[in-house]
């Protein structure tokens, strides 16, 4: 039995159906975040575990005590809130300690609680103070103490970082993953910003207007995505998604793509069986700008390398990078090639597509087009055992 | 000078423009300078001068001002100005915060609740006090009502017993003020954090620890512009008294306005009745100036 699992949660606010069966099971210390468009569920999900909503349908157990109808308090949960929620008339320390106040805890224990759990985050100095006195990200810190202090089972985090600069939101992100590391606790976080939840999460769960896109690992969900909507809103910049036409050439399965006037034609390497049911049909594949590159920065030992000459329509240093953005299958894509690379606009350039990376879907369904014995099943609830 | 003046008629009407709202504002505040802080001037002389039914320019030292304080009146006025203040001040903000708590809890009919507790405000005092002055009228309202319903032993005659009558003036002036009270705390309960609540709740508070804890010490800036709203309506409150009791039975329900409209119009003792409204204006004025000058002056944070 997993540590939290939510099975076939739906909710229902009147006739608006919010949350339409969501299955996700994790283990003891994992970080799983929610993600997805505003609107999708992730935060009355959240709710929904907090106990600070009701679950119209299913079932939610925490370390396998069903948990639908505990009050809040009582769920051995903390939250930390997108506002921070501090109680403005009392002091740092007071905010930090009010859970145990609450819950009768002695004094001199409580003290000693906050104590730690100001160490922990680094805010010792600021215990007499009151919110209004503290910036942003002091204020996040104190958030997190309270949440930390009761040593809860579960911890709740909805968009913690989203009302702080960028600079600082990087930093706090680091020192939450640190955290996590070093106390090894079970963490949901909530969040729209498809880069913390991939710098954050052990387990990522896509979200979309109600309904679990996909569960995984990170990686899992960024290379091998369940479908067009996964693969476009995982990564930045997003996955270059064009029409091909799969066809068989010579024996061999490819996918044609247009490039202005001209034409690619890609070599089929992955899914290869799930394709051949797509022959002389329109699918959309999706590689991402890392795998196109320049020639010589191609990764030729791992993956498989198709080359084609294009052409440049607009160089985008980024410092770290250059994005090369050209014409393929009728839309603007990105290539991420080597920086100092000399391309100048309307030249035209040798571009080296890694096939093995390429993923196709359903034009219609928007489903992913995969082989038999790879398919992610659909019950998320298996994906997870794969761990 | 960010543009040179061109020509005449530019530098015309520069001068225009500089002078034009001053010469707008001129009348009203020549007018407001002589009827109001003249008068202040005029009433405060006419203190310490010998006036009787008519102003007499005679000095007559604070010989006006010992009078007032001598006066058993004045003493019952200050008596039940206090009662009445504190009575008012106290059940108003309370009862105007439980309504307003009550009527937070997202309850259906919110819209038709507050208006109805909304509309006494919309009333002018005089009408609440006769309005209440029959209600409570042995003979009339109340009490009547209940006899012939047949409630023969039911008895609620406070209005005209000279102990008491002082709180059915509250009762009338808490039944007018505390919906709107409660419209004051309801805003700042709406500007409240809903997820401070829910943390809160996770922190294992009990509502009514919530409220005590977290949400009423927020509450604080209402509870001042509450108290000095409040304060000054209860030193104004001349109409209700007039329209409900006439400051009766006897003197019981006087009060320093109601004081110093009869010293002045009906007793000939203008002298007297200037020295009250003199010491009423600077109580006013002790409560609403550091009142007026932390709202103004104070930086927002």
């Amino acid at each position: 039995m997993s540590f939290l699992h939510i099975h076939n949660i739906h909710k229902r606010f009147g006739e608006t159906h919010v949350l339409k069966g969501i299955d996700i099971a994790i283990e003891k210390g994992d970080f799983l975040v929610l993600v997805g468009p505003s609107g999708c569920g992730k935060s009355t999900l959240l709710n929904m575990i907090a106990g600070l909503d009701d679950i119209s349908e299913g079932e939610l157990r925490l370390d396998g005590e069903r948990i639908n109808d505990l009050h809040p308090s009582r769920r051995d949960i903390a939250m930390v809130f997108q506002s921070y929620a501090l109680y403005p008339s009392m002091t740092v320390a007071g905010n930090i300690g009010f859970g145990l106040e609450m819950r009768k805890v002695p004094k001199a224990e409580r003290r000693a609680a906050v104590q730690r759990a100001a160490e922990l985050l680094q805010i010792e100095n600021l215990l007499d103070r009151k919110p209004g006195q503290l910036s942003g990200g002091q204020r996040q810190r104190v958030a997190m103490g309270r949440a930390l202090v009761r040593e809860p089972q579960l911890f709740l985090f909805d968009e913690p970082l989203s009302n702080l600069d960028a600079k600082l939101r990087v930093d706090m992100r680091t020192e939450i993953k640190q955290l996590h590391q070093r106390l090894g606790t079970t963490i949901v976080y909530v969040t729209h910003d498809q880069i913390e939840a991939m710098t954050l999460a052990t387990r990522i769960a896509v979200m979309r207007g109600g309904e679990l896109q996909q569960l995984g690992t990170p990686q899992a969900v960024y290379d091998d995505p369940n479908n067009l909507f996964v693969a476009g809103f995982m990564g930045s910049p997003s996955m270059n998604l064009v029409t091909a036409r799969i066809e068989r050439l010579g024996g061999e399965l490819v996918a044609r793509l247009t490039a202005g006037s001209d034409e690619v034609v890609l070599p089929v390497v992955r899914d290869r069986a799930a394709l051949e049911a797509w022959c002389d049909r329109e699918v959309i594949v999706g590689l991402r700008p890392e795998a196109i590159t320049d020639p010589s920065s191609a990764n030729r030992q791992d993956g498989v390398i198709h080359e084609a000459e294009l052409a440049v329509d607009l160089v985008e240093p980024t410092g770290a990078d250059l994005y090369v953005v050209t014409q393929l299958g009728g839309r603007s894509i990105n290539a991420r090639m080597r920086p100092g690379s000399t391309l100048e606009p309307g030249q035209r350039a040798r571009f080296a597509f890694d096939v093995s990376r390429m993923v196709a879907f359903e034009p219609d369904s928007e489903h992913r087009i995969r082989n038999p014995e790879t398919v992610a099943p659909s019950e998320p609830a298996v994906v997870t055992s794969i761990s | 000078m960010s543009k040179p003046p061109s020509s005449r008629g530019a530098g015309a009407r520069e001068r225009l423009q500089h002078w034009l709202p001053k010469l707008v504002l001129s009348p009203s505040f020549v007018l407001v300078l002589f009827f109001v802080y003249g008068f202040i001037l005029w009433t405060s002389y006419i203190s310490f001068s010998d006036s009787g039914m008519l102003p007499d320019y005679t000095w007559a030292g604070t010989r006006q001002w010992s009078r007032l304080w001598s006066s058993w009146t004045w003493g019952i006025a200050l008596h039940n100005i206090w009662v009445f203040g504190l009575l008012y001040i106290v059940s108003c903000t309370l009862l105007g915060l439980l309504l307003a708590i009550l009527l937070d809890q997202r309850i259906r009919a919110e819209g038709t609740l507050r208006t109805i507790y909304l509309y006494p405000m919309a009333l002018s005092f005089i009408v609440t006090g006769t309005a209440w002055q029959w209600f409570l009228n042995p003979g009339l309202g109340l009490e009547r009502t209940m006899h012939s319903l047949g409630w023969e032993s039911f008895s609620f005659n406070w209005l005209i017993d000279a102990n008491m009558a002082i709180y059915t003036v509250v009762i009338a002036a808490v039944w007018q003020a505390t919906g709107f009270i409660m419209a004051m705390f309801l805003a700042g309960l709406r500007g409240i954090d809903g997820e401070m609540i829910k943390a809160a709740q996770i922190d294992g508070a009990p509502t009514w620890k919530i409220y005590l804890r977290i949400v009423i010490p927020q509450l604080r800036p209402v509870f001042l512009s509450a108290i000095v709203v409040l304060a000054h309506l209860a030193i104004k409150s001349f109409d209700l008294i007039v329209a409900m009791t006439g400051g009766g039975p006897g003197n019981a329900t006087a009060v320093p306005a109601t004081f110093m409209y009869s010293y002045a119009f009906s007793r000939n003792e203008m002298g007297i009745a200037a020295a009250s409204a003199v010491f009423m204006l600077a109580v006013i004025a002790a409560l609403i100036i550091p009142y007026l000058y932390s709202e103004l002056r104070e930086p927002r944070s």
